[in-house]
């Protein structure tokens, strides 16, 4: 190992912490470690990359609708045109709560300049409505992953999978992958999985849940009405696959994601798994996401960024650097996971959760 | 009518003349208006392979083999278009006078199956249903609650239920093909054992004779839990095959589903004449079928030189052994050598390509000339069969020095035992059945005896693949089933390989495949670099084709609160407008509708979404809800919604305070 411990360990699998690693290190000059791994060619999705998401708060669009260029560009730099797809996502929804969520949704998105465009009832199932966002961008992270992961071999940023973590009280992170052994200053942990993992559970905030989450993988069915669908009632996504199949995840166990899915997915032929896997996410109890140091003084954790997280990565790491602008000094300020409800309410939609059969 | 071109003599020595089949009663039934004939024994199969069918049809432009783990479903013709009377070609037995079509997706054009070659059903297998079996879906007939259910016919499985039923209880014994015994024969005999016909024949016959064990033939489980089994099953009635879906219920259920031969990495390694050693030894041995004059073995099991030995004894010419391990010792390899058979080590087929006809194939190896055969039996080694374990819930790792997955951990109720909990020897699998039950019914267990002979004369089996990435004709199939997964193209790394030509085969990923992932896919995965080997038994475990057996839930109700009444502030709202805001009854001046989440400006011209200062709630029976901030409402203000791009003034009509709601007359 090196004497000197690294500035920051960024822990995850996901875009996002690849990204917040490279840039950390190439941007803001910081050395980085990545601990995560690369599994995204060979198991099943546990969530996607969206350029878009189920958010209410302009705020937060105003956020994304700066980043998603910068982050696009970054791409195309790292894994040029294959990393991602321009894709029309369908936002649907069938419970009165949900529709009128759906309609703050889609009319935010239109403020922000995306096409919106209501989606004729013929398309969608009984009783549902429909938002189809027009030109988002899909990361595909198959490709993205390898890419992402030359990049930081290129960058020096070293990728590790390791067979011990200790996260100290005060953020520090000392690691051990087979004979090496590895230190940060300050731990990032930057997916569900890692925090669930790894995050001391003294400094565990009140804000976050743990929640079941099931993917399922159908053999091929009838197309699905967008390539991506998310039904805003329960935060389900249907990704359809290039093979045929969907992809769909949601919350709850195998069996009621399953039973949900039938309902979900159009045509009458039964539903033949080619895969599920029932894993668990972290919610905020606000539907808002949340960032900052556990406790106040622990490892940083990133929470609760849903589809968009990868998107706002550039964003991010000014933040985690030190260097904001002002308006995302503003929005990652009033979004600290030490928030009380003595602080402005920055409550975002938040989807029903199924039941964990 | 088609004749037999690939059935051996009635004469043929070494057990090669076909155990299943009763030469005295010949038959003929069409398949898809062909007259095909076989002998009273055989399965719809078998009799269409040594008819000389050995086509199912086309991938990609390219041929695939008809194999045992790759056949399309079939049907009586009067029963075509139902889809749930659909039955296995491999364990159907072939009925004299019946009427067959396959149903395996899109058909080629009935003019153009006229002039093509007479060795193809002709199917167009780029459709993902052509080998689709239709009774996973169908919901199972509840049978008599057993104790005791053993899925597998082979030694341990008749060892479990033997010892099962010796324990006083009731055993349901299911076994897939149409025989008991299962594979030992092409395993054959260690010093001091019987042969494996003895032994099998043994056991089945004392497993048959028990009272408290009830067999089940043709009988293929696909989907357990803890206490039940669900299987499709063939049976005949009125002098028809008929399937039909069962559910077992039983507290313990014993795995003894033996272990699969792993399909070798190289291109062209599903063309028709390309078959596995043990699905050739077994077709041989039960049904006396032999396709191809001439043979070419490559391998990376011992196993299969002993497949080479017994073709020369029937002889059938073996051009050469291509064995990918440098220096492999083996009783059978010694056999081989002083039947002067050439054996070629250390290397492995890169291509095999298939003449116009499909008749003769041309074994391409790193360095060297082509060898030429009509057949290659290829063996990619062997994976235990945990596919049902998984499906149960059970957990494996990959084993690196096995190149293989094993199972670890138990599951309450359910044992594995025989190959498929990674015995190797004949005694130990016999063995492991009777361990099965015993730890199932919690006895003290004993210690197994696997005797593995050491690796100084028998040397370990390995793998069989092209680890190069080389232009090739044909596609390299990851498995012999029938997802037809080809080997993933590399992820693109350069600007440039947008320019590199991309089948259409190829997956960009295994995680995009939208079939499930065999274990032989998934230890393909793993020899190729594809799955990183700590990961395999955690793929294993995702990507099996789940069907669970609980009844169908409900879908998950939807926890979303019930609304609050008209004056509802939904959370995403909160502050949104300032701690003071306040739900008001708006109308829209030229009276249209104004859906929930419309934007309301002081400015008709604004659009920065930040300096909204409402927002439109919902529409109730007394009007339109909008949430306006406090200090936007004054004497004389001026409000605009902004509606799909157009800007509307409101006019107020009502305020909401809290949840009681005071309308402004």
């Amino acid at each position: 190992m090196s004497d000197t411990p690294a500035d920051f360990a960024v822990f995850g699998s996901t875009p996002l912490a690849r990204l917040l690693a490279g840039l950390l290190h190439q941007v803001h000059g910081r050395s980085t470690l990545l601990v995560g791994d690369s599994h995204a060619r060979y198991r099943l999705p546990r969530e996607i990359d969206l350029s878009v998401g189920a958010m209410t708060r302009p705020q937060s669009w105003a956020l994304l609708a700066a980043s998603v260029p910068e982050t696009t560009r970054l791409l195309g730099k790292i894994a040029g045109r294959h990393g991602w797809n321009h894709v029309d996502p369908l936002f649907f929804a069938e419970t009165p709560r949900a529709r009128e969520a759906l309609g703050h949704i889609g009319h935010m998105a239109a403020a922000f300049g995306l096409s919106t465009e209501a989606v004729p009832p013929s398309l969608l199932g009984p009783g549902q409505e429909g938002v189809r966002m027009r030109d988002a961008v899909q990361l595909h992270r198959p490709v993205i992953e390898p890419a992402l992961d030359d990049w930081l071999d290129a960058l020096g940023v070293p990728r590790i999978v390791p067979d011990r973590v200790e996260l100290a009280p005060d953020g520090a992170a000392s690691l051990a992958a087979g004979d090496e052994t590895y230190a940060a200053r300050q731990a990032i942990l930057a997916d569900d999985a890692s925090i669930i993992a790894y995050l001391p559970l003294r400094q565990w905030p009140t804000l976050l849940s743990r929640q079941p989450m099931s993917t399922i993988l159908t053999t091929s069915t009838a197309a699905l009405a967008a390539r991506v669908m998310a039904h805003v009632d329960t935060g389900t996504v249907l990704v359809q696959q290039e093979r045929g199949g969907v992809a769909a995840i949601g919350p709850g166990g195998l069996a009621s994601a399953a039973a949900r899915l039938r309902t979900l997915l159009p045509g009458p032929q039964p539903l033949q798994h080619a895969g599920q896997v029932l894993h668990q996410v972290l919610a905020t109890e606000d539907g808002s996401p949340a960032f900052g140091r556990a406790a106040g003084a622990g490892a940083d954790i990133i929470v609760g960024l849903g589809s968009v997280g990868a998107f706002i990565a550039p964003a991010l790491s000014r933040w985690l650097a030190g260097v904001p602008t002002p308006q995302e000094a503003v929005w990652f300020g009033e979004r600290l996971v030490g928030r009380g409800d003595t602080l402005t309410s920055v409550a975002d939609y938040r989807p029903a959760w199924g039941s964990a059969a | 009518m088609r004749p037999q071109i690939n059935r051996l003599s009635a004469d043929t020595p070494k057990g090669l003349a076909g155990s299943a089949i009763d030469r005295t009663r010949p038959l003929q039934f069409h398949l898809d208006g062909r007259l095909v004939s076989g002998f009273a024994g055989d399965t719809v199969l078998s009799a269409v392979l040594a008819s000389g069918i050995d086509t199912a049809g086309s991938h990609l432009d390219h041929r695939v083999g008809l194999t045992h783990a790759a056949a399309p479903p079939i049907a009586y013709a009067t029963q075509a278009d139902n889809r749930q009377r659909a039955l296995p070609m491999h364990r159907t037995p072939a009925l004299d006078g019946a009427e067959f079509v396959t149903l395996g997706g899109r058909r080629s054009w009935s003019w153009t199956r006229l002039f093509q070659p007479g060795r193809t059903l002709g199917l167009d297998l780029d459709d993902p249903h052509a080998f689709g079996r239709p009774w996973l879906s169908a919901e199972g007939t509840r049978q008599d609650v057993r104790d005791v259910v053993i899925v597998g016919g082979g030694v341990a499985g008749l060892s479990a239920a033997l010892t099962a039923a010796r324990s006083g209880l009731t055993v349901t014994l299911i076994e897939a093909s149409p025989q008991l015994g299962g594979h030992s024969g092409l395993f054959g005999t260690q010093d001091g054992e019987d042969t494996p016909e003895a032994a099998m024949a043994r056991l089945a016959t004392e497993v048959l004779t028990n009272p408290a064990i009830t067999v089940h033939l043709s009988t293929e489980v696909f989907s357990l839990r803890q206490g039940m089994v669900r299987a499709h099953r063939v049976e005949m009635a009125d002098g028809c095959a008929r399937g039909d879906v069962i559910d077992i219920e039983a507290g313990r259920i014993v795995l003894a589903t033996g272990a699969g031969e792993r399909l070798p990495l190289f291109a062209g390694n599903r063309l028709p004449g390309v078959s596995g050693a043990l699905e050739t030894y077994e077709l041989a041995s039960r049904y006396g079928i032999w396709p191809g004059r001439t043979l070419v073995l490559a391998t990376a099991s011992n196993a299969a030189y002993r497949l080479a030995v017994l073709a020369r004894d029937i002889g059938v010419p073996v051009e050469a052994i291509i064995d990918s391990r440098p220096r492999p010792n083996s009783r059978f390899i010694d056999f081989s050598r002083a039947y002067g058979i050439h054996q070629i080590t250390g290397t492995v087929p890169v291509e095999i390509r298939a003449n116009t006809a499909g008749s003769r194939l041309s074994i391409v190896l790193d360095g060297g000339d082509p060898l030429t055969a009509e057949r290659l039996v290829a063996c990619g080694g062997w994976q235990p069969d945990l596919t049902l374990w998984h499906v149960a819930g059970g957990a494996s790792r990959w084993n690196d020095a096995l190149s293989r997955l094993e199972p670890v951990g138990a599951l309450a109720g359910i044992a594995l035992a025989g190959s498929a909990a990674g015995y190797f020897t004949r005694q130990g699998c016999i063995q492991s059945g009777a361990d099965a039950i015993d730890a199932l019914l919690g006895r003290e267990r004993r210690p197994l005896a696997d005797p593995i002979i050491d690796p100084l004369y028998e040397t370990p089996d390995a793998t069989l693949v092209d680890h190069g990435e080389r232009a090739a004709a044909g596609p390299t199939y990851l498995d012999a089933g029938p997802s037809l997964l080809t080997r993933p193209a590399p992820p693109p790394r350069h600007w440039y390989d947008v320019f590199r030509p991309r089948g259409m085969a190829e997956l960009p990923a295994l995680s995009e495949a939208s079939h499930p992932l065999t274990l032989e896919t998934i230890a393909a995965g793993v020899t190729l670099g594809l799955i990183p080997p700590r990961s395999a038994g955690i793929v294993a475990q995702e990507r099996v084709a789940l069907i669970p057996l609980t009844p169908e839930a409900a879908p998950a109700a939807i926890a979303l609160p019930l609304a609050d009444g008209e004056a509802e502030i939904p959370d995403f709202l909160q502050d949104r407008f300032g701690p003071d805001a306040r739900i008001h009854t708006i109308l829209p001046q030229d009276g249209r509708r104004l859906g929930a989440g419309a934007l309301i400006f002081a400015d008709a011209d604004a659009l920065e979404p930040l300096a909204a200062v409402g927002v439109v709630l919902r529409t109730t029976g007394a009007g339109i809800r909008a949430l306006l901030a406090n200090d936007a409402i004054h004497d004389g203000a001026a409000l605009f919604v902004r509606d799909h791009g157009q800007s509307v003034a409101i006019i107020l009509v009502g305020r909401a305070f809290g949840s009681s709601l005071q309308e402004l007359a």
